[in-house]
């Protein structure tokens, strides 16, 4: 009989209910789409590193490594000295050109480890003497392919042996060990990456003490590959505030689930009365909104997978987009629908059922926790993990003054003046605490959300604009065939039109075990400012970019030893977007003669008045060089600038959505359950257009206490992102830019969202639980 | 001698649709009450009373017959007024009281009875509504808000601002249903008299005998008869 009563409201106030289940599933589209674009990026980066070295989280270089130094580690790990190596192997890995493609040969024994995982074989009859190859190489070489394998364009994989004859190195000659090191927190970060992708590259890499020979050099996965770890950690920012998201979704669906109780209680409230016990008056509400949550997990299960496709068709256009709803993400779901709805829900029954006695917990709780974020913000060592978590800590903080921000505002809510029904619309947004708070809490969280990516973003787009002034000084750039550049770069006269043509040398070497890119070139006055550095670089100089210094704890005037050269370090420049740290020395230096060898053009810059007349001549000249002028390279720098941060406008957008629907359930379950006064008022005469002007009112008060709450924090969270975040995750500095057009643009959007929530009148015409006629 | 009638029922009916089934609320009503006369309307619970009042103050439509109240320089009719006109007309001709939720909660004592002269930006009359209120008893209270009120001098309140328009009609639904003996008889004291002193038709629907007995008519909702024998009694007191 109760539970046909309860399917019976939910039958008759069909908007509250239609408006419940799509808030929910809301909320849970935003958690599966954010979850989804995560996973999805997070495969892409997996796929930087070849299967054949994905299990190693270490590695072991030295100079001129070979097969005696990796047997005296292997005898010294058998013997126990190396306990927390569970794992190794000795590898090579170069990058040499095979048949007129440049290609990187992997070695490894794979007498012990065949490539059986993930590779297809294509190979009639296996051959020791064979490789793997990823498919871009599949047709191009003549050398037996056993198989196809998951990696990066250009890699080939094969024995040890065989990579040796590949790159006609002596056989006894190897590039590093690779490691595999037991962690103990392993098997939770795997845990926690398959709940939150993205999330893994928010943890202090374990630094490991290995009592190792002199000579050796540990560098973790990270240092290894700096290309992956970048992308990993745009996608931990991702994620990070994909978290916020998934915090203003999980509001939202506390929100319902109260705002379901709100309605239902009175009907309760007199059932008890007549006996029938709480217990089973909880299990029939928990019925109902556990039913709703399950409805709203499979709808926002498919729209969620519906809009990561669209944000990832945005984001990678042109690219295959394959989108999998595996277990964790129908997990999560599921999980956030119906375990916010059921244990909020029995939270608010809770609360409804016996008063709760105000303690002072929670305050001292968020003090200490506030207390430690503090510490995490100021200590580099937390990584990315410590700076996110001073982004919770203060989201926390926030919602919980929401309620007591509104007590006090009701307080002086008799001193705001005008229109009296503006007066009512304002107050109305003051006046109900227990209703409203957590729904605010959600768009307070949200427009602070927008604030700060919005404050990081402008400023970031601040520096990058810059840089690009900077660096771009000149007016034409030449990159492409190599052999045409090096050409060219022999035969500078050629070029008559150009007022100043500038070379660029290149090539990978290691500095301290860690991979880098040093470039070379004439470093006068002109090319040194490039870099912000006023004067010609001394032939013992050298310039590092922000990660170079960060990876190598350097600053400036310490000296660096590159290649047997010591050199001093002049000056540090910004590298936005570099895949890897990167260095610079004049072409004049000790170090361009000692590696003239391996240098290989990489591009050469024009500087001309008449910049399109020189790209005609070069283009008829060398047509196999790629020519870029100045002014495209900018735009579409900018352009990928810009692109790159859609996905978080989108993200940011789907917030404000998700707490707007809170806002506006939270609002119109009040209505429906308090005496708000506005029956009366259309009994007064007020008519449609000054009930709608009060809504708008309302939902103007609305915003003004979310943005009251919002704005310090959002300017809080620019900060984090700008000096902590950015800082710990690239490398890079960004300085925060307070521009008055994304605070504005910001809050407008959050106070169109409250007014929204406001104005909207469906469902008003419902009658709550007791509605008299 | 006979004082014109301000208002005018004229066999009015009003029905609710519930599903296929059709439930006559009120069936060929006709009454009259002139300015400055009180009818007091009783009958039990489900009898049409508050549906009435909701026909006079233009919330409901009729479905059969009319209604006109005279204004100043026009009679208004209910029959071909919109939704729109009976807006109007409830905002600046008609006063009503009901027995619960008076008052605008986030609106001060002064703000709720000034608010009907806001809504017609008759400023003039703004400075009555503190002469009112301190007739009334409520002149320390101007500033607090209604939830810090008793029900008695919430009811007062609600009578004020009813009454600062002067309009020339007021509806009371059950105004003393919620009070004690001692308020009851000072809220209808005060509403029976300020009508009769400043020429207000008052139509007051109650379940007091002895509230609907100091009005000069008594009409009497009866929902006991058969639908087709069903009468409603008008007497004198």
């Amino acid at each position: 009989m109760i539970a046909l009563a309860l399917l019976r409201f939910l039958a008759r106030t069909p908007w509250s209910t239609a408006m419940a289940l799509i808030g929910m599933a809301l909320g849970v589209t935003s958690i599966v789409s954010v979850h989804l674009v995560s996973a999805s990026i997070s495969s892409r980066l997996d796929g930087l590193v070849p299967g054949a070295l994905s299990e190693y989280s270490h590695y072991l270089h030295r100079d001129k490594l070979d097969t005696a130094d990796y047997l005296a580690l292997r005898k010294q790990w058998r013997a126990g000295a190396l306990p927390a190596i569970t794992q190794l192997s000795p590898l090579v890995d170069e990058t040499t050109t095979l048949e007129g493609q440049s290609v990187r040969v992997l070695g490894a024994d794979l007498l012990a480890r065949p490539p059986s995982a993930g590779a297809k074989a294509i190979a009639e009859q296996f051959s020791w003497n064979g490789a793997w190859v990823d498919q871009s190489l599949k047709d191009q070489l003549s050398i037996p392919i056993n198989g196809i394998i998951e990696a990066p364009k250009g890699t080939l994989l094969a024995d040890i042996a065989t990579a040796h004859d590949l790159l006609g190195w002596r056989p006894n000659q190897l590039s590093y060990v690779g490691l595999v090191l037991s962690d103990a927190f392993a098997g939770s970060i795997e845990t926690a990456e398959k709940l939150l992708p993205g999330f893994g590259a928010g943890f202090p890499s374990a630094k490991p003490s290995l009592d190792l020979a002199p000579g050796w050099q540990l560098v973790s996965t990270a240092e290894q590959y700096p290309a992956r770890e970048f992308g990993k950690s745009i996608l931990f920012n991702i994620s990070a505030l994909g978290m916020l998201a998934l915090l203003v979704a999980w509001l939202l669906i506390y929100q319902v689930a109260v705002s379901w109780l709100r309605r239902l209680w009175p009907v309760f409230d007199r059932l008890h009365v007549l006996g029938v016990e709480w217990q089973q008056l909880r299990a029939y509400f928990l019925f109902s909104i556990g039913l709703i949550a399950t409805l709203a997990a499979a709808l926002g299960l498919v729209t969620g997978w519906w809009l990561a496709s669209w944000l990832l068709g945005m984001a990678v256009p042109g690219q295959e987009i394959n989108l999998n709803l595996d277990s964790w993400v129908i997990f999560k779901a599921v999980g956030s629908a119906v375990a916010v709805c059921l244990l909020g829900g029995a939270w608010a029954f809770h609360r409804s059922q016996q008063e709760v006695s105000h303690s002072s917990l929670p305050a001292i709780l968020t003090l200490l926790l506030l207390i430690a974020a503090t510490w995490c913000v100021f200590q580099p060592q937390t990584g990315l993990a410590g700076g996110f978590f001073a982004i919770a800590v203060l989201s926390l903080a926030a919602s919980q003054t929401i309620a007591p921000l509104l007590t006090r505002l009701k307080r002086w809510a008799s001193m705001i003046r005008g229109s009296y029904l503006l007066r009512v619309g304002v107050r109305e947004a003051l006046w109900h605490p227990a209703e409203l708070s957590v729904a605010l809490a959600g768009l307070s969280l949200a427009i602070a959300t927008a604030i700060g990516v919005a404050l990081m973003v402008d400023s970031f787009r601040v520096d990058f604009s810059q840089m690009l002034d900077h660096r771009l000084k000149y007016d034409l750039i030449a990159q492409g065939d190599k052999t045409a550049l090096k050409t060219f770069a022999n035969i500078n006269k050629t070029a008559t039109l150009a007022d100043r043509i500038q070379v660029y040398r290149n090539t990978d070497i290691r500095v301290n075990g860690l991979s880098m890119e040093l470039d070379i070139s004439r470093m006068d006055a002109f090319e040194s400012s490039r870099y912000g550095y006023s004067r010609s670089l001394a032939s013992n100089g050298i310039l590092l970019s922000e990660q170079a210094a960060r990876s190598l704890q350097l600053s400036v005037g310490d000296a660096l030893t590159v290649a047997g050269e010591k050199m001093t370090i002049s000056g540090m420049f910004s590298a936005f977007g570099d895949l890897k740290p990167k260095l610079i020395v004049n072409d004049r230096s000790p170090l361009a003669d000692a590696l003239a060898a391996q240098l290989q053009v990489d591009s050469v810059a024009f500087k001309s008045d008449r910049p399109e007349i020189l790209v005609a001549a070069l283009r008829k000249q060398f047509p196999a060089l790629e020519l870029r002028l100045q002014s495209d390279i900018r735009r579409v720098a900018l352009k990928t600038f810009d692109q790159t941060f859609a996905i978080t406008t989108v993200l940011i957008t789907i917030a404000l959505l998700v707490a707007a629907i809170s806002v506006y359930i939270a609002v119109t379950t009040m209505r429906l359950n308090r005496q708000t006064g506005r029956q009366l008022l259309n009994t007064l005469g007020v008519n449609r257009t000054e009930q709608l002007m009060m809504n708008i009112a309302l939902g103007t008060g609305l915003g003004l206490v979310a943005i009251i709450i919002a704005l310090p924090l959002g300017v809080m969270f620019g900060w984090i992102l700008c000096n902590v975040i950015n800082p710990r995750a690239f490398g890079w500095t960004i300085e925060l830019q307070l521009s008055a057009e994304a605070l504005l643009r910001s809050c407008t959007w959050g106070m169109l969202a409250a007014i929204a929530a406001g104005i909207l009148q469906g469902g008003d015409h419902e009658e709550g639980a007791f509605g008299g006629r | 001698m006979t004082r014109p009638s301000a208002l005018d029922v004229k066999n009015i009916s009003k029905h609710y649709q519930d599903g296929s089934r059709q439930i006559d609320v009120i069936r060929d009503l006709s009454f009259s009450v002139a300015a400055g006369e009180s009818l007091s309307v009783t009958g039990p619970s489900g009898s049409g009373k508050s549906t009435l009042l909701n026909l006079l103050a233009g919330l409901l439509e009729l479905d059969g017959g009319d209604m006109t109240l005279a204004l100043k320089d026009k009679t208004f009719s209910y029959r071909t007024a919109d939704e729109r006109s009976r807006t109007a007309l409830r905002r600046q001709h008609i006063g009503y009281v009901y027995q619960f939720f008076n008052l605008v909660p986030t609106l001060t004592v002064l703000e709720n009875v000034r608010l009907p002269a806001r809504l017609n930006q008759q400023r003039e009359l703004e400075r009555h509504a503190a002469t009112l209120l301190g007739e009334f008893g409520l002149s320390d209270r101007l500033h607090d808000f209604p939830e810090t009120l008793s029900g008695g001098e919430q009811q007062r309140v609600a009578v004020a601002r009813a009454l600062l328009l002067k309009p020339p009609l007021l509806l009371a639904d059950e105004p003393t249903g919620n009070l004690d003996a001692e308020n009851s008889n000072h809220v209808a004291d005060l509403l029976f008299s300020s009508c009769r002193e400043q020429n207000i038709s008052l139509v007051l629907a109650t379940h007091s005998t002895e509230v609907a007995g100091m009005a000069d008519t008594r009409l009497h909702l009866d929902t006991q008869l058969p639908l087709d024998t069903r009468s409603q009694d008008r007497q004198s007191p």
